[in-house]
């Protein structure tokens, strides 16, 4: 017996030391696989693109730079020598990382700090919820609360801000003309690709002035994450050879500039007002109540206050308040409509007969807790279209900020209709209706996902026209998942597409005749 | 079918079942215990289970969670022991798993969840002329996903998807009067997991990929009892330690490579129905006293084994 015993094990054995080998675990990517950036025009003229928040370039002062022949200059090329002669693993590590691109880099940091911050506050004992304070960022519940809204309003800051920057750092570029150290000084070794265009103020200063200055704002708790990650990208900057340190001093002094220009708009556009009163929810449930329709109630248990009540209310980048209304979607079918019940049946249908694929349509939009959120999700799809587009880092930040503009808004046109209708969830009408993902707490009328994806999908097809066939195609796999899900009707769905094109619209045409085209 | 010559008691005792509960894969009371299967005999039968759970510990923190409730995930399990000699064993096991919340707006989930087969092989067996006798078993097991289930909906998921090769080795002390001892201890390695989705946010990083890497799980167990003239009867406390893996933060969802722990005690009865030839029932309790990241569930299990002998002339 012993023998085949034996035999039979040492068998079993080698086949499972195969099958383990073959299922190692891999290396995953934690950061994006982004190719060396070599810009492929240098857009001299970004310098008198037109503004959006900012009067004009010179609304920032950059003072003249010193002469390359000065000695305090001379000085600074001898450091960057000597500093490149004794280049730790980390350095050459950090300056490969940020060779991917200083603008996408940033985009790809705030998207997991978006993730991080994406939890929704725990209720208390006694069945109320906290709200995030910012004056104590690292309590429970920590601030913020990364929600869909404010993840889109902190992309649309972040983006509008670092292109506003950057277009002030063009026109001082080119008036001055100062070149890179590796231009002046061939015993300059350059590190990153050569940008061809001018060092002072640096734009790899800028970009991460105005990142940093920004985002400790929006998201505190990471503070120490931005700094460090500030410091490495200018420090990336001047070991490589692109920039001295004035040109560095010179761009954050730049970016921090613009960027308190950005924290004053930003800390009075309404957001404070958002989250609304108590006596405020109650009223929006008694306006629905008083129209005829059934309000939209809180599914979670204990009940949680709507997500955001008043972000409607929120300055927008390109729509005015009255472009807000005057875009807003007519009613939703009533509650106790035949089309309502015809609806419900639908969503009922659907998630109760879910294919595979279905589903995993839902997951791949689900962008729930912990996530990036749908704007973020739109940044990551356009990341590899700009990385393969080599812009120059201003037009890569053009680029992002028409995206998040555009996304920004179609959160404060969406969310002004949802607080408009309060209609309730297909869950709350038909409670036999069970979702597959989590429930959003906020009311149905229009989906979201789906304002967002036409959104993003109109204004990626204006910067990309060659994709615009696959975004489309991605707009309305997105918009569906959220009726395969269990949580959005069909009308909600279709509206919302039509929405979010429309807001779009607005910043299109703003791209249309920013000088940039 | 219950024409077969009547075996020991010994060998009915042998269709002892799962001790199934909410981890997957439903963890396998005949690949932990120190029973073995006579040459040519197959031991199947199936097996109900019973998990529940209100109170999980989100990371650490105990707590409970109004939009789930209580969770339930009962299972009814296939199993096959076959005796390829009296001192290797091939087991094979199919559960169907389905998951509902007791409040709330989840949907439940359902489905075949893994194959699991294993090879056990008796490899050292030491007599003691008093007494009784030690014994030595080493398991290799493995566990592949039965359907493409979602795994990203825990903890309604009714399982991880992941394939996994496990080793464990039990060692047993068995008196002639019926009391045993028992320890066992195993090693699972764990095959990353696909998700439908191109990211995911754990261990405080956004992961840009769809696959996720399972840590692995240590775990023992030790167990004492008496078992004897077709009765068996048992107390046990089992620990499993994951080797890696995120805590839930505050208010999260669980994640299927979350750091999943617990300390659970249980017991087992089994006892070979009187006239009944071959048949035996069986029931088990479990409790878990502490956990990371997993509820604190109660499981109930019960089943019927049958005993099938495939040789004509039995060998003692």
């Amino acid at each position: 017996m012993r023998n085949p015993s034996y035999r039979f094990v040492a068998a079993a054995t080698a086949f499972a030391l195969v099958i383990m080998g073959s299922s190692c675990n891999k290396a995953l990517p934690a950061t994006e696989q982004l190719p060396v950036l070599t810009p492929a025009g240098s857009d001299a003229t970004a310098g008198s693109w037109r503004m959006i928040v900012l009067t004009g370039p010179t609304q920032i002062a950059v003072p003249p730079p010193a002469a390359v022949s000065d000695p305090s200059y001379q000085a600074e090329l001898a450091s960057i020598k000597s500093s490149q002669a004794n280049l730790t693993t980390e350095q050459h590590t950090a300056i490969d990382y940020w060779n991917g691109g200083g603008v996408l880099r940033w985009n790809e940091i705030l998207r997991e700090l978006v993730a991080r911050a994406d939890l929704p506050p725990a209720p208390r004992p006694d069945g109320t919820y906290p709200v995030p304070d910012p004056n104590n960022p690292f309590a429970d519940p920590q601030f913020p609360f990364g929600n869909p809204p404010y993840a889109a309003r902190a992309y649309s800051y972040v983006s509008v801000a670092q292109f506003e920057a950057l277009k002030v750092a063009w026109y001082y570029k080119f008036l001055y003309k100062r070149p890179s150290p590796f231009k002046v000084d061939s015993g300059i070794t350059p590190l990153m690709p050569d940008s061809n265009v001018p060092s002072y103020p640096s734009e790899d200063a800028v970009v991460s002035a105005v990142n940093e200055t920004l985002l400790k704002l929006l998201f505190p708790t990471s503070v120490d994450e931005i700094t460090q990650k500030a410091a490495e990208h200018r420090q990336s900057a001047l070991l490589s050879g692109r920039a001295a340190a004035s040109d560095i001093a010179a761009g954050v002094a730049l970016g921090r500039a613009v960027a308190a220009v950005f924290a004053a708009r930003a800390s009075s556009d309404g957001m404070k007002a958002a989250g609304g009163t108590a006596a405020q929810w109650q009223a929006l449930a008694d306006a629905a109540t008083a129209r005829g329709e059934t309000p939209w109630l809180s599914q979670e248990i204990p009940p949680r206050p709507p997500m955001l009540p008043f972000f409607g209310k929120v300055k927008a980048w390109m729509m005015t308040p009255t472009d807000i209304v005057n875009e807003r979607p007519a009613a939703p079918p009533s509650t106790s409509s035949s089309q309502m019940q015809q609806e419900l049946a639908e969503v009922k249908h659907a998630v109760e007969n879910l294919t595979r694929d279905q589903l995993a349509t839902v997951y791949f939009w689900a962008d729930g807790v912990s996530t990036p959120t749908p704007p973020g999700h739109w940044n990551a799809i356009a990341m590899p279209y700009l990385s393969n587009a080599k812009f120059s880092e201003v037009r890569t930040a053009r680029a992002l900020a028409l995206l998040n503009m555009a996304l920004h808004d179609a959160a404060v046109g969406c969310w002004d209709a949802k607080y408009a209708y309060f209609n309730p969830r297909p869950s709350q009408l038909d409670p036999s209706i069970k979702t597959v993902i989590g429930l959003p707490n906020f009311p149905s009328y229009t989906s979201g996902h789906s304002t967002f994806s036409a959104a993003a999908a109109e204004v990626l097809s204006y910067l990309f026209p060659s994709g615009a066939s696959n975004f489309d195609a991605m707009k309305e796999e997105a918009a569906l998942s959220r009726l395969y899900g269990g949580i959005h009707y069909r009308s909600d769905i279709e509206v919302g597409k039509d929405h979010g094109k429309r807001i779009a619209g607005y910043t299109v045409r703003f791209a249309q005749q920013d000088g940039a085209d | 079918m219950k024409t077969g010559p009547r075996r020991s008691q010994w060998q009915m005792l042998a269709s002892s079942l799962f001790l199934a509960f909410v981890c997957a894969p439903l963890y396998a009371q005949t690949i932990q215990d120190q029973i073995m299967i006579p040459r040519k005999t197959l031991f199947t039968g199936t097996v109900y289970s019973y998990d529940s759970w209100d109170h999980y510990w989100e990371g650490t923190l105990k707590r409970i969670n109004g939009n789930i409730g209580t969770v339930t995930t009962q299972s009814v399990t296939w199993s096959g022991n076959y005796g390829i000699t009296d001192r290797l064993d091939v087991i094979a096991m199919v559960p169907y798993v389905w998951t509902n919340t007791s409040q709330g707006v989840l949907h439940g989930q359902k489905g075949f969840q893994d194959l699991t087969l294993a090879a056990k092989f008796n490899f050292l067996e030491i007599p003691f002329t008093k007494g009784g006798r030690l014994r030595a078993i080493a398991v290799l097991s493995g566990g592949i996903p039965l359907t493409d289930y979602n795994p990203d909906f825990q903890p309604l998921s009714i399982g991880f998807a992941s394939k996994q090769i496990a080793t464990r080795l039990t060692l047993n002390f068995q008196a002639n009067r019926g009391w045993f001892l028992n320890g066992s201890t195993a090693y699972t390695w764990r095959a990353n997991v696909t998700l439908d989705r191109p990211y995911y946010f754990t261990e405080n990083q956004l992961f840009l990929s769809n696959e996720v890497a399972m840590p692995n799980v240590f775990d023992y167990v030790v167990a004492a009892g008496y078992l004897k003239n077709g009765l068996m009867a048992q107390g046990s406390f089992w620990q499993q330690r994951t080797l890696g893996g995120g805590d839930i933060r505050r208010q999260d969802i669980p994640f299927v490579s979350n750091r999943m722990n617990f300390s659970k005690v249980g017991g087992l009865v089994m006892y070979p129905l009187p006239k009944l030839s071959g048949l035996a029932f069986r029931v088990t309790f479990g409790y878990t006293v502490d956990g990371r990241n997993v509820g604190q569930s109660t499981t109930i299990s019960t089943g019927l084994m049958y005993t099938l002998h495939l040789e004509k002339s039995s060998r003692k």
